[in-house]
This record gives structure tokens, C-alpha cells and sequence, in this order.
């Protein structure tokens, strides 16, 4: 037997009370001499053993009450076999952990895996007492705790796994056992089962660690655990990417986007045919002949811009087991020019080159998707940036403080700057007017010009190993010998700080060449190197008119046309402090979310901690203040939904001592076969209670009979009688 | 019970116990009596004319003879044989039980005074006076005399009796018999705690010698409302085995048993033509003794009391 309260069993001292009271109220025997003896005898002295007898019997009625009250208070639990005859429930405490990750919406409409994990939910439940405590938990995403420790009733429940929804997140298979083992430790009930229904998808499970391993054994100490696993075939196509690679966002412009599609199965499919939406009206489509089996192939996509503003651009296949990944969607913020400024700190040869770089076409021809515009760096004062998106310093020697306060504003608007190092930069000047302070607007501090050649003088080559970051995706098309050209000979040594990050590294030595950091609702990208030839001969490859024409569309660019995942934190900064205290995030499923701006870093900004829906969410600066889209997506990592076969299943459960039930059959004969525990508690609850009640009908019964005994009148002998008359 | 009773301030028989001289407490308690309204029914019990007696302060004004004054215009009272040769014998209990006492005062204290009281009242009445001291056996006896001096042999003769349980009363009553040469007025002062029939025989072979016999049943209030509350254990005056138990539990077996032994007593005694009271010894001796004459006086008055000289 063990009990859920064993602690409670030391009130079992208790009864220790009214033994002690016995023995007291035995030993407080009062003496007295007595003429009238003949009076207690016969009867008397049997009526006193009767007394005794009774007192004991009372004695052992609240004895055995209390001990039984006690023993219900610390909630005991028979195994089974050890006394079958005695009575007791087969209750128990359940925890239903749901994989409610969006891959277990794959399969036909109703059959869908998470359809067939709510059918085995219900044959837990079918084998639930009722008043058992119970708990539910959508796996995925954050986890969402349906109920906690509810008092079982079949009719709540099925109205709560009627509300169980399909997250469109993934599932972190680490932080399962650890919510399980949270929801098995908070329950009160002396034999605790805890349910995992999921589709144990390949990608999670065979990647599970060692930690997860023994969180299950962890678990597995808590309570029972039942692994139900609700498989499904492998087949699903995903857009996993749907980026913008060439192309400017202007109005009249076209852009290219490039949508990836992956096969996620394990046969080819044939003839994938994939839409393009902007403001859902569909104005591509594109086939993919073939797909290999687990292969991902992509397709251009071309999206004519004829308005500006922001855009709603969306990729969608269809004809899929699971539609959840079928649509890609990015924001395009698009404008009616791209004006950008080149400032130039050298004899004009570093702004021509700029200029040539963003002005470049296939083909040698001009466009007119930027408006490039070079002046000398002493004419800086006097140009107004209002009109300009873009600004370009290249090897500035110095700056004032009103001017760097006004580039800072300037970037944290939602404009770009580019900084290129050079011979003339007065290192010392701009890190005090613009590398220090908390919020500073270049992102590193500036060193010494330092020698970046190798060995034998020649320069070095950019590293190839690039991160995945939108500026660095049409190098990545690049060949490798064009792209080892680009040699660099001396570049600015630089004291970079942890909020900013190294987008270009020089190969070898990873020396930064790009940094980027993000201030207010800007970029700044920092060359430490020259855009003249002096330093490097970047200008003179192919790199140079690629890199900066797809940095000027980066930053010509906003924050929202980053598109975001499930579960990621969107973000509104502000420029300056907002009139209203509370910014306004509307979801897909047209659900307005109020957030509060807050003060980070002198930075003011409204952060909505948790994405949970996929679609397009709308910013707005206050309720009133038109929208600005956002496009989350779902994570497609989800979107490999092989999974586990047997065998890999119990291997990797081995040693953890986890039951696997797969259909609703081996479910429910697992649940009675290990369902051996009975809880006995309220059979004591009920027997101690009458008890008491049985002690305190009879001790009332006695302390009447006493008051009877002691209103017996005194004997008298009426007129003849020498008492007292009152 | 006492409704008929003046509201006089008897003396209680703690402080009765506090005046120590038993000549003394006996004057009180007859002094105490005499300021009530009731009359010595020992005067109502004789039965033939003796002689006249010339009237003094004191006597009844019923007494006078009318007819005697109608001829010589003086005072004379008439005085009865009985009066003459009253003798009254006080039996006194004087075994182990009476030795009880819930309060101050025991029975057998209580029953010194109210034998002490008793003698007194029939000396001043000039009849005489006889005491047997018994227990187990009779301790004592004195013939009856008409001096005062028997008072304090009462108390001297219970001073130096060591109480011993008493096994039977018949028998001590049956020696007394015995020894009553004359018929006599006998009172018995007892706890009666023995078997009825004993006792009932006992009283009955001095009713068939012809004396005519009260019974004055001495009894504690404790052993009359046996108050007792939680675990006692009682412990036998007699020898008797000591019962520890509790004692509100039993007190309803007790009284009915003690009840049922009063009845049995007092119809026996009614029976027997003995005049029986119940003596509470919480009350004061004078408040019983006027009881106790009221109830003679309602006898006499009542249908009979054959059983008078």
C-alpha cells in the first residue's frame, strides 16, 4: 500500500488523544468511604463492567475512526494482488499530453492524424472515473494547457476537445516531458497516467537527445506513461521559402521572387504547380515538372508592382495532404522611386563607383529603379535627406555631431545608410561623434587601417560560408570563380559589439568586411573597407553592383517586409516617443491585439511576444492609424512529417519503460492491464465518517441517558419524609 | 414538605457541631423548637387521667380543665398515666456506616443530636429516658432516668464506642427487647443500611413487647441524591469490596435501588404500625424533630395509633 500523503499518516498519532484521555480519566479515579454499599452491588457492579465495556467500545469507535479518517486524508492505493479483497476504485490521475503540432493536420479530411489522436483522447477518457482529476495539454508551439487537474466529467470534457485546435507551430519534443512531468506532479492522485498522443515524427524523434531521453525516464517516475502513437504516410509538399532576388521595389517594377518547394516524401511528384497572389488576386503560376523524392526545387516568380504601398504577396500549392505548409506569404513594402545619396569623401572616384554599381543592368543598359545622386562630403550640411531613402558615406573623413544626430534620426526613421571606410577616415572623430553611446549609429568602433593580404601580398577573398541574410542570396548564385575575384588588400580594424553582427568575413581569418546593425526602424551597413580600388578591388568585380543593389533594396526596404515564423515576436519601433501609449496588432483571424510601447534603449517600441497564427498580421501605431502588414509563416521544418516505424520507435524508447499503444484496442487493454492500483480512500472517508457518526450517535445516546439519570428524583417518602423540600 | 413549617432559622448541624457541649445543643435545638408553632406530641400520646395538676406557665391552655376552674375558679391541668410514666428509649446506631459523612457532619453525629435533643425534650417534659449505644452489638445502655445528666452520657458513651460493622440489626434490636422492661416509647436512630427483613424483624419484636417504635432513618444527602460525577471508587464502611466505576452512569441503578429499598422499608414499618422518617442530616436537627412531631400529632389526630399505651 502507499499513500499519496504519507506525511498526513503522523496526525495517525492522533489517536493517541482519546487513549490517553481513557487512561487519564481512568487514573483520575476520585475515592471516597460509602455506608450505602449495598445499593452497587448486584446490578451496579454489573451495570459499572457494562460502563467499562461501553467506554472501551467508544474508545475503540473514535480510535478506529480517526485512524481511518487519517488513513483516507493520506490517500491510499493498493497495488493490485496484494489485497484483492479489499474494497477500492480504479481511479487515477490523467494527464493527456496532444501533439497538436500542425503536422498531425496531415491526411484526408477525416482522417487527419490529429482526428485520429482525439479518437484515442476519447478512449482514454471512456476508462476515466468520474471525478478524476484530469489534465490536457496542446503540444506545440508554446503548449497550451486546455485544463489542469479538472474534476472528470465526459460532457466538459468532450466540449473541451471539441475546442482543441491545430497550432500552426511545430512541436519541441525536449520541453514534452518536462510540461507532462508539470501537469503529473500538480495533480492529486495516488496512481497518475500520463497520455502522449503524437504522430512521432522522424525529424523530431530521431533527433531527440540524450536529455530528452532521461526526461522520459524523469516522467516515467511520476507516473505511468503511454506513448500513443498516431502515424501517417510521409507525402507532403511545402513552400519552405518565398523570397524577393532581384528587382527593386518601385512602383512600375517587377519583381522576381523565388518560391522553394520541398518533397518531403519519399516518392517524386510530378507537375507541382504553384500560384502567386498579390493582394489575393493570383497573377502567376508556375508547374514544377518533377520533384524528387526529398528533394526541393524552386521557381521564379514575377510580381508587377502598379501601386505603391505596402503589398501582400503570397505563394500556394495545392492538392496536398497537408494544406498548413502549402502557403508561403512575404510583405513588399513598395515605393514610388528609391532615391539614394552618395556621399563622397575622396576625389569623386569612390561615388562614381557607387553610382555605377547601383545603376548597373544585364546587358549594360541604365534604369531608372534608383535615383543615384553623388555629392562631395563637405556638401553634406546642405542636402536635404527627406526625399532620400538611402544614403551612401563612402570614406567620409569626418562628420560634426549635429550631423551624425541627424543621420541617426534619419536612420531610425526607417531609411538606410551605408558607411564605407577609406585612407581619409579620421578613426578618432567618428567614434566619438557616431560609434559610442548607447544607441550609436555606426556598428562597430573604429581601429587602424590594418594589412589584409596573405602571405605572399595577394589580397584575400571573401569567405564563402555567408549567413542567411537577404543581402548575401544573389552572391550565393554567383560562380565561385567570379566570386573568389573580389580580393581585398587592407581593411579597418573594428571593435564590434554584441548588437551587431558580421554579414561578409574575409575568408581565412574572418575578419569582418559587412556589418550590420539595426537602429530604430534602420539599418546601417558598414564596409571596413574602401568602395574606391585602394583597399580592394570589390568595384571592379561582379560582387560590387550585386551587393549594393541588393543592400539599397534591403534598406529601401521595412522592417515588415521581414517575414516572420510562428512563434516569433513582431515588433512596431517607433521613431520618437508615440502620443499613444498602446500600438494595435491585428491577426489573421481578425483578432485585435492591444500592446503597450515600451522604452528599450532609448528606443521606443510595441513587441507582440507571440505569433501564434499563420497569415497576415496588421501593425498599427493606434486604432486609428492604418495598417501595416506583417507576414508570418509557418516553421517548414514541421513540414517533414515521415514518421518513426516500429522498430525506430523502440529503440528509441528503450530502457525508458514507456508503454506504446498504437490502435484504440491496444490502448484500452493497456489502460486495464496497468490500472492495477485501486484507491481506497473514500471507502476509509465513508467507514471512518459513519463511524464517528456511530460514536457520536452513541455517546449522545449515553450523555441523554445520563441527563434522564440525573434528573431521577430524589427518594422520598412524601409527608413522612425528613428531606429537603426544594 | 414544609410548607406547614414557620420560617424559623433552625440551626444547621455544622454549627450545632461547632457548639461541642451536647447539653448545650440540645437546648438550642429544643429552644429552637419551642419558638415554632407545632406542640410535643408526646403529650398527645397518653392515653388514661392520672390527676389534676394546678396549671403553670407553659402548659397548654387546652389542658386546663374548664370544669374544675367552673367549680374552684382556679387553674388545673389535666395529667395522663402515660405522662406520668413516660419512658422513652433512644436507640442509637453507632456502627461503621453512620460514621459517614458527605459534609461536616456525620450521621452518627447527627443522630447524637437528635438523640441528645430527643432526651432533652422528654426531660423537660419529666418522663425518663433511655439510651442504647449498638453497632454489632449492643454497646451500651442506660435504663431510663430523669436527669439531665443522660445528655452527657450520651455524648461520653458515643465518644468511646470504636464503630464496628454491623452484620444484622434484628438482633441488637431483639437484645433491647430484651432489656425494656416496660413499655416504652422507642426511637431508633439509624442509617438502617442492612437487610429489610432483618431490620423489619428487629422492629417488629419491639412492637409485639409493645412499645410503641419510631424510626428515625438517618441518611446522608449524598446517599439520598447520590450526586457523584466521573470515576469513583467506593469504598465499602462495612467490609464491603470496593466498586470503582462511574458514578453519573450508575446513579440511576442506585437510586432505583434505593428507592426501592426506602419503599420496602417504609411500608414495612407502616405494617408494623412504626412511625418512620426519612433524616436528611444537610437539614438542622429541629427543622427534622418538628417534622417528626408534626407527623406524630397528624397520627394522633389521624385514625389510629393503636399501638400507644
Amino acid at each position: 500500500m502507499t499513500f499519496l500523503h504519507p506525511l498526513i499518516l503522523l496526525a495517525g498519532l492522533g489517536i493517541s488523544l482519546p487513549i490517553l484521555a481513557h487512561l487519564l480519566n481512568r487514573h483520575q479515579v476520585k475515592h471516597t468511604p460509602w455506608a450505602a454499599m449495598q445499593f452497587l452491588n448486584r446490578n451496579v457492579r454489573v451495570r459499572s463492567r457494562q460502563i467499562r465495556l461501553r467506554d472501551l467500545l467508544l474508545l475503540l469507535l473514535r480510535c478506529l475512526a480517526l485512524l481511518l479518517l487519517v488513513l483516507a486524508l493520506a490517500r491510499p492505493a493498493w497495488q493490485g494482488g496484494m489485497a484483492n479483497w479489499f474494497p477500492g476504485e480504479s481511479r487515477s490521475g490523467v494527464v493527456i499530453g496532444l501533439d497538436a503540432s500542425f503536422s498531425m493536420a496531415h491526411g484526408d479530411k477525416d482522417q487527419t492524424r490529429f482526428r485520429r489522436a482525439l479518437n484515442q483522447v476519447e478512449v482514454i477518457a471512456e476508462n476515466i472515473q468520474q471525478g478524476d482529476p484530469v489534465s490536457l495539454v496542446l503540444l506545440g508551439g508554446e503548449n497550451k494547457i486546455l485544463t489542469r487537474n479538472m474534476a472528470f466529467d465526459p460532457d466538459r470534457f468532450r466540449e473541451l476537445l471539441e475546442t482543441a485546435k491545430i497550432v500552426p507551430a511545430g512541436l519541441d519534443l525536449d520541453r514534452v516531458p518536462s510540461q507532462l512531468k508539470e501537469l503529473a506532479e500538480d495533480m492529486e492522485a495516488s496512481n497518475k497516467e500520463v497520455y502522449f498522443i503524437t504522430d512521432i515524427q522522424a525529424r523530431d524523434w530521431d533527433q531527440s537527445s540524450t536529455k530528452f531521453q532521461s526526461a522520459l525516464t524523469n516522467l516515467r517516475q511520476s507516473a505511468q506513461v503511454f506513448l500513443v502513437p498516431v502515424p501517417g504516410v510521409e507525402a507532403n509538399l511545402a513552400i519552405t521559402q518565398l523570397d524577393l532576388v532581384s528587382g527593386v521595389l518601385r512602383k512600375g517594377a517587377v519583381g522576381r521572387y523565388q518560391a522553394t518547394v520541398r518533397n518531403c516524401g519519399v516518392d517524386p511528384v510530378t507537375n507541382v504547380e504553384v500560384q502567386c497572389r498579390v493582394e489575393g488576386v493570383q497573377i502567376d503560376t508556375k508547374t514544377i515538372p518533377l520533384i524528387a523524392a526529398g528533394a526541393s526545387e524552386t521557381v521564379s516568380l514575377f510580381v508587377p508592382f502598379h501601386n505603391s504601398g505596402p503589398t501582400r504577396i503570397t505563394a500556394e500549392i495545392t492538392g496536398d495532404l497537408l494544406p498548413t505548409d502549402n502557403v508561403r506569404r512575404v510583405v513588399a513594402v513598395v515605393r514610388d522611386r528609391v532615391s539614394v545619396l552618395c556621399v563622397d569623401g575622396t576625389d569623386g572616384i569612390a561615388g562614381r563607383l557607387v553610382m555605377a554599381a547601383l545603376l548597373a543592368r544585364s546587358g549594360g543598359s541604365m534604369d531608372e529603379n534608383f535615383q543615384v545622386k553623388s555629392i562631395p562630403w563637405l556638401s553634406l550640411p546642405s542636402e536635404p535627406l527627406d526625399e532620400i531613402d538611402v544614403v551612401i558615406l563612402a570614406d567620409v573623413p569626418e562628420i560634426t555631431e549635429e550631423q551624425a544626430k541627424q543621420l541617426s534620426q534619419y536612420v531610425r526613421q526607417g531609411n538606410g545608410l551605408v558607411w564605407f571606410a577609406g585612407k581619409n577616415i579620421k578613426a578618432n572623430v567618428w567614434n566619438e561623434r557616431s560609434a559610442s553611446g548607447v544607441s550609436p549609429l555606426l556598428p562597430a568602433k573604429l581601429g587602424l587601417p590594418v594589412d589584409a593580404s596573405t602571405g605572399n601580398g595577394a589580397g584575400r577573398p571573401l569567405d564563402p560560408v555567408m549567413p542567411d541574410h537577404p543581402v548575401c542570396l544573389p552572391l550565393r548564385s554567383l560562380p565561385e570563380d567570379l566570386f573568389s575575384e573580389t580580393r581585398f588588400l587592407t581593411r579597418l580594424d573594428t571593435e564590434t559589439p554584441s548588437s551587431s553582427f558580421p554579414i561578409l568575413k574575409l575568408a581565412g581569418s574572418g575578419d569582418p568586411i559587412l556589418l550590420e546593425h539595426t537602429l530604430g526602424r534602420g539599418h546601417v551597413f558598414m564596409f571596413t573597407t574602401s568602395a574606391g580600388t585602394t583597399w580592394n578591388n570589390m568595384a571592379l568585380t561582379p560582387v560590387f553592383p550585386m551587393l549594393m543593389q541588393q543592400i539599397v533594396t534591403y534598406l529601401a526596404g521595412r522592417e515588415f517586409e521581414q517575414s516572420q515564423t510562428v512563434g516569433d515576436s513582431l515588433s512596431l519601433a517607433y521613431v520618437e516617443q508615440p502620443d499613444a501609449s498602446d500600438a494595435v496588432f491585428d491577426s489573421p483571424s481578425d483578432e485585435t491585439i492591444t500592446v503597450p510601447v515600451r522604452e528599450h534603449r532609448k528606443q521606443f517600441v510595441a513587441l507582440l511576444e507571440n505569433a501564434r497564427e499563420a497569415g497576415f498580421y496588421e501593425a498599427r501605431v493606434s486604432v486609428q492609424a492604418p495598417g501595416m502588414p506583417i507576414a508570418v509563416n509557418v516553421d517548414p521544418r514541421e513540414s517533414n512529417v515521415a514518421s518513426l516505424t516500429t522498430p525506430q520507435l523502440n529503440k528509441n524508447l528503450n530502457s525508458t519503460n514507456i508503454i506504446v499503444a498504437g490502435s484504440e484496442i491496444e490502448l484500452a487493454s493497456a489502460i486495464e492491464a496497468n490500472r492495477t492500483r485501486k484507491s481506497s480512500w473514500r471507502q476509509f472517508m465513508f467507514i471512518g465518517l459513519m463511524l464517528l457518526i456511530a460514536e457520536s450517535l452513541f455517546a449522545d445516546r449515553l450523555r441523554k441517558q445520563k441527563q434522564t439519570r440525573s434528573q431521577v428524583p430524589v427518594p422520598s417518602d412524601d409527608s413522612d419524609s425528613g428531606g429537603r423540600d426544594d | 414538605m414544609t410548607e406547614h413549617l414557620p420560617d424559623n432559622n433552625y440551626l444547621a448541624p455544622e454549627l450545632l457541631q461547632k457548639l461541642g457541649d451536647l447539653e448545650l445543643i440540645a437546648r438550642e435545638v429544643v429552644e429552637g423548637l419551642r419558638v415554632g408553632t407545632h406542640r410535643s406530641p408526646l403529650r398527645g400520646c397518653s392515653t388514661e387521667f392520672a390527676h389534676h395538676r394546678q396549671y403553670a406557665p407553659g402548659d397548654p391552655i387546652r389542658s386546663i380543665d374548664w370544669r374544675v376552674y367552673g367549680r374552684s375558679d382556679r387553674y388545673y391541668t389535666k395529667l395522663y398515666e402515660a405522662e406520668t410514666n413516660f419512658d422513652c428509649y433512644l436507640l442509637v446506631d453507632a456502627s461503621s456506616s453512620m460514621n459517614y459523612a458527605s459534609g461536616k457532619v456525620s450521621k452518627l453525629e447527627y443522630a447524637k443530636f437528635l438523640a441528645a435533643s430527643l432526651a432533652h425534650i422528654v426531660l423537660k417534659q419529666r418522663d425518663s429516658v433511655g439510651l442504647s449505644i449498638f453497632d454489632s452489638e449492643v454497646r451500651a445502655h442506660l435504663p431510663p432516668r430523669s436527669t439531665m445528666s443522660i445528655i452527657l452520657q450520651i455524648d461520653q458513651l458515643l465518644r468511646g464506642i470504636k464503630p464496628v460493622p454491623r452484620t444484622s440489626i434484628a438482633k441488637q434490636l431483639h437484645d433491647i427487647a430484651i432489656m425494656i422492661k416496660r413499655r416504652s416509647v422507642v426511637v431508633v436512630i439509624s442509617d438502617l443500611l442492612s437487610d429489610v427483613d432483618d431490620i423489619l424483624a428487629g422492629l417488629d419484636h419491639l412492637r409485639f413487647d409493645g412499645h410503641s417504635v419510631a424510626v428515625l432513618h438517618t441518611l446522608d444527602p449524598y446517599e439520598l441524591e447520590f450526586p457523584f460525577q466521573g470515576a469513583w471508587c467506593f469504598e465499602g464502611l462495612e467490609l464491603e469490596a470496593p466498586i470503582t466505576t462511574q458514578a453519573d452512569r450508575i446513579r440511576e441503578e442506585y437510586l432505583a435501588n434505593f428507592n426501592q429499598y426506602i419503599a420496602t422499608l417504609r411500608d414495612g414499618c407502616a405494617g408494623s404500625q412504626v412511625d418512620y422518617m426519612t433524616v436528611n442530616t444537610s437539614l438542622p436537627p429541629n427543622e427534622v424533630l418538628s417534622e417528626f412531631f408534626f407527623k406524630c400529632q397528624a397520627m394522633i389526630n389521624g385514625a389510629s395509633s393503636g399501638a400507644r399505651p
